[in-house]
């Protein structure tokens, strides 16, 4: 299995850079557990972070800081034992991290479509919920007041821009048009975090309209 | 000094990891001062640039350096390296300073550490890839035109980074959003990955 769509360069290095929202951060998290190559281009995006770092022009700190600092380093340098035992898996595919947030229970938002939202710890300007559409369901015309992230968890879709499966992350903003058909077979399971308001064209848009507050 | 030898004194720089790894084995305080002296100042700068106060800089960059003492045994020699290790400890903590200035929450800096690791079951040959990414990409930013390497440092100070890189520079928002995406993609394609 391969990985066909990957988040642009740009937001890789903005999650490197340690300057996402907190929701995005979590889907570009997402992918890059199944995408070792982005995954090396993260690992390039820190290195180029050091080389920064050690570039800069120095500013001298207080005189004390370095006697403060070592006046707190009363005992040895940690030891550090193996992580902890990892979190009851709620949803396969997802960092360990996003695995210990409460999960609100699957509602249905619309015919063959339930969203799980996932509570965040601290303030972030997208939200962030799993999405799970059934086989072969035709997803609403829609385009983006805001930007949405999705990685596909299981099963897949299929939008003008080719088909995604587990693993795949896909990018919409207010320039795409996406109506996407979920795979025949199994239930479509993905992440989303999404800034801003969904705009629907079409009947179940006012359906969905509550979901897309939530 | 430096000049009998024929070397240029100011471009040799102690071996960090070697420093790290002593003060992981033996909590070695005078490789911990070497440390100190010349990442500390710099942590500031890059606080100070990232739009902290000057009381704040001060106070991450004194953090970040307890941070390195800390978690020294963490530091692979054989991985990142010691300056893109120390850059990773700056980032977070920086992250975990705002969430608290905001008072959203009552996390730790270790929460935001945990935000970044991947459990991590990269096959053989892009573990490989992963380690040999230092020089690569030391390689690769050398390679970059300097207006492009300019926007990728930049990039690393400012939140909304396209907006005011093209104010800093004075260029053209356009130009700004296409000079990262080619230095981006250049430097992927320097580091041996498909586009
Ligand atoms: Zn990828």
């Amino acid at each position: 299995m391969s990985i066909a769509h990957h988040p642009s360069e740009a937001l890789l290095a903005a999650y490197g850079a340690g300057r996402l929202d907190a929701g995005e951060h979590i889907a570009i998290a997402t992918h890059l557990l199944a995408c070792a190559q982005c995954r090396a281009f993260v690992r390039a995006v820190e290195q180029a972070g050091g080389s920064v770092l050690a570039e800069l022009t120095p500013v001298p700190l207080s005189a004390d800081a370095l006697a403060s600092v070592e006046a707190r380093l009363q005992q040895a340098p940690e030891r550090f034992s193996p992580a902890k035992a990892p979190p009851h898996q709620k949803m396969a595919g997802l960092p360990r991290f996003v695995q210990t947030y409460p999960f609100d229970e699957w509602r249905s938002v619309a015919p063959a479509l339930q969203a799980r939202t996932i509570r965040l710890p601290h303030a972030s300007l997208a939200r962030v919920f799993l999405l799970k559409a059934g086989p072969g369901t035709r997803l609403l015309e829609h385009t983006h007041s805001g930007v949405e992230m999705t990685c596909v968890l299981e099963g897949g879709f299929s939008h003008k821009d080719g088909h995604f499966g587990p693993g795949d992350f896909d990018f919409g903003d207010s320039s795409v048009d996406h109506r996407p058909l979920i795979d025949d077979g199994v239930d479509c399971v993905c992440l989303v975090a999404m800034r801003g308001r969904l705009d629907i064209n079409g009947i179940l848009g006012r359906l969905i309209q509550p979901f897309v507050r939530l | 000094m430096g000049q009998g030898m024929g070397l240029d004194r100011d471009a040799i720089r102690p071996d960090w990891a070697v420093l790290i790894v002593a003060v992981s084995a033996r909590g070695d305080r005078a490789a911990f001062a070497e440390l100190f002296a010349f990442f500390a100042p710099r942590i500031k700068s890059f606080m100070l640039r990232s739009g902290e106060s000057e009381v704040q800089a001060e106070e991450l960059a004194q953090e970040a350096m307890l941070m390195v003492w800390r978690k020294a045994a963490l530091f692979d020699p054989a991985g990142a390296s010691a300056s893109a290790w120390i850059f990773t400890i700056a980032r977070n903590l920086r992250i975990d300073a705002k969430r608290r200035t905001r008072r959203e929450s009552a996390l730790v800096a270790g929460d935001v550490d945990d935000e970044f690791h991947i459990d991590e079951a990269p096959l053989p040959d892009a573990r490989l890839a992963e380690t040999q990414t230092e020089a690569n990409v030391r390689n690769a930013l050398a390679q970059l035109p300097p207006d492009q390497l300019r926007v990728v440092e930049m990039s690393f100070f400012q939140d909304r980074p396209h907006a005011e890189i093209a104010d800093a520079l004075k260029i053209p928002l356009g130009t700004v959003k296409s000079r990262l995406r080619l230095a981006m993609r250049r430097l992927r394609s320097l580091l041996g990955e498909e586009t």
